[in-house]
């Protein structure tokens, strides 16, 4: 476990490390990074003026560059949105919340939803409710996340809503393909000529084959929850994360908008990290 | 389900056929205006009426349908190659390439891919044309989308790698590139044809979100995304059912895609990867 932890932590920094260079180098080779608007300030005096320039030269050194980026967000220095004028951290501490909750409904929505179709699918195998439930997830599946939110705005239902059917899809169709499979097990197929009831054979026999899998996905999900809320929160118009990283993309943000994506990647890897844990756990204690 | 099959496979007959017939099916060009004309209903001349800068929709639907099915199987071609590459370079040699591609892998994956297009696609000049946008958006979607299938294509090169037939092979003297060319490719053939398969439904969507948020293509030139981004002020001011065609034709060829995906075009694929 200690080792599984070690690498898991080693893995997370690897990962931080080479999204913050990502996101520096972006920033860096981005258009107009070496200009300031300050510069068309016609109060500045010339020292000022060169005192601005000389401190953007200071930044085209690549390495250096990185280091001052990399020591700010190691002191949780997330610079200042250049379009908002605003800390990032203040921006995130008024929106984080939002999103956090949108994505926590819409994640329990959608499992819920998914694993209740699945279950009953696999258990009850009426071709009407297969089918209906293959339908739904088809077509949420491929229904773009902007569009679902403009059907939603108009029909004036909670965005959130909208994001628990696009993760619904994955989670049914995971979950319906693991139980078919889990359900053609040799020891499956025995407990069934015994006579075990469905219910039975689905508690005792598919579950605890199937759960560590559906642990898995758990991490999965909360990326796929995080992607979906994007383009829901723009059209939908609420005020989170999704949102911001959007303003900040139209008005060319590119310091808010890398730190966001590194937020929304840090969260993302340290539920993957956590999911993969839990599952292995549950196998080892499994067997 | 055969039915369905067979209906499915007819939608996307018809869409291939109405995106290679655009230029005789639409009644104009795509940005020609008929400013007498602007937000026009439906007519015998345009069945679907016209937008604000009275452009006729059908043909925008037409050409914007073109546009999308046409590069999202490039930018699949693209993630297709890109994952062969990566996955099986690192089921191939193992060791540290494999640990490093994972990690590279891993790193890509873990990235919200929807944060990271609209970050490069906002690092892009203002000025850039139509075509070019058209282009990077779906040259982005191809870079971007490839860590999910090379981690397929990893696992399957490595399982080929400890097969007999491979070792067999191995031990008459094959050479690394004799046996990517004749043992590896062949056998991950049916994984790598799976993998642009499932590309393609999913840059559709992929472009139909960024065009919804005004981040994927350029105007004037239409795409299934930027259609949808008229529905905006369509759903929330005028409602008008004709204007919800292109979201509908959008749903439509991206079941029937999923439907061909899950009854038995890749199936076995699948399942071998």
């Amino acid at each position: 476990m200690l080792r599984f932890t070690g690498w898991a932590i080693l893995r997370l920094a690897a990962i931080m490390l080479l999204a913050s260079f990502a996101g520096a180098m972006l920033m860096r080779f981005a258009p107009g990074f070496t200009s300031d608007d300050q510069e068309l300030n016609s109060g500045l005096s010339a020292e000022s003026i060169q005192a601005i320039r000389q401190a953007h030269q200071a930044d085209a050194n690549i390495p250096r560059f990185y280091m001052h980026y990399l020591g700010s967000l190691v002191q949780g220095d997330l610079g200042t949105s250049r379009s908002l004028n605003q800390p990032v951290k203040d921006l995130l501490r008024e929106r984080l919340p939002v999103t956090l909750f949108n994505l926590a409904f819409a994640l329990a929505a959608g499992w819920l939803l998914g694993l209740a179709l699945a279950i009953a699918a696999q258990t009850l195998r009426w071709p009407v409710l297969s089918f209906l439930a293959n339908g739904l997830s088809g077509t949420f599946i491929s229904t773009p996340a902007a569009a679902l939110a403009l059907v939603f705005l108009l029909l004036r239902l909670q965005p959130a809503f909208a994001a628990a059917l696009l993760v619904f899809p994955k989670i049914y169709r995971y979950t319906q393909n693991l139980l078919q499979q889990s359900s053609e097990m040799p020891h499956v197929l025995t407990a069934r000529a015994k006579g075990a009831g469905p219910l039975r054979v689905l508690a005792w026999h598919i579950a605890p084959t199937a759960l560590p899998q559906l642990i898995a996905l758990v991490g999965v999900s909360i990326s796929i929850g995080i992607g979906v809320l994007l383009p829901i929160e723009v059209v939908s118009d609420v005020p989170g994360i999704g949102q911001l990283a959007w303003q900040a993309a139209q008005s060319r943000d590119l310091p808010l908008l890398v730190n966001l994506t590194m937020i929304v990647t840090f969260v993302t890897v340290c539920a993957t990290l956590i999911s993969d844990a839990a599952q292995r756990r549950f196998t080892r204690s499994a067997a | 389900m055969k039915t369905v099959r067979i209906i499915a496979i007819a939608v996307l007959l018809l869409t291939a056929g109405a995106v290679l017939f655009a230029n005789y099916l639409a009644p104009a060009g795509y940005e020609q205006q008929f400013r007498e004309l602007p937000q026009a209903g439906p007519s015998a001349h345009h069945p679907l009426g016209t937008d604000d800068l009275g452009r006729d929709r059908w043909a925008r639907l037409l050409y914007g349908m073109r546009v999308s099915l046409t590069l999202a199987p490039l930018a699949a071609l693209l993630t297709t190659f890109l994952a062969g590459l990566v996955g099986g370079l690192a089921g191939y040699f193992g060791g540290w390439t494999e640990r490093c591609s994972k990690l590279l892998i891993d790193f890509v994956l873990s990235i919200p891919w929807l944060f990271l297009l609209i970050t490069v696609r906002a690092v892009l000049p203002l000025n850039i044309s139509p075509q070019a946008s058209v282009t990077v958006t779906f040259i982005l979607l191809g870079l971007l989308g490839w860590a999910a299938s090379a981690r397929v294509i990893c696992s399957g090169a490595k399982d080929l790698m400890k097969s007999e037939f491979v070792w067999m092979a191995r031990a008459s003297g094959f050479s690394g590139m004799k046996l990517i060319r004749l043992h590896l490719l062949p056998n991950l053939r049916g994984a790598l044809l799976a993998q642009f398969w499932i590309s393609i439904p999913v840059f559709i969507i992929a472009e139909a979100n960024l065009g919804a948020l005004g981040l994927g293509v350029s105007e004037p030139l239409p795409s299934l995304g930027s259609l949808l981004r008229e529905l905006q002020d369509a759903l929330t001011l005028r409602p008008e059912p004709w204007r919800l065609l292109p979201l509908a034709v959008l749903i439509v060829v991206i079941s029937s895609f999923q439907v061909l995906l899950n009854k038995g075009l890749l199936n076995k694929q699948e399942v071998r990867a």
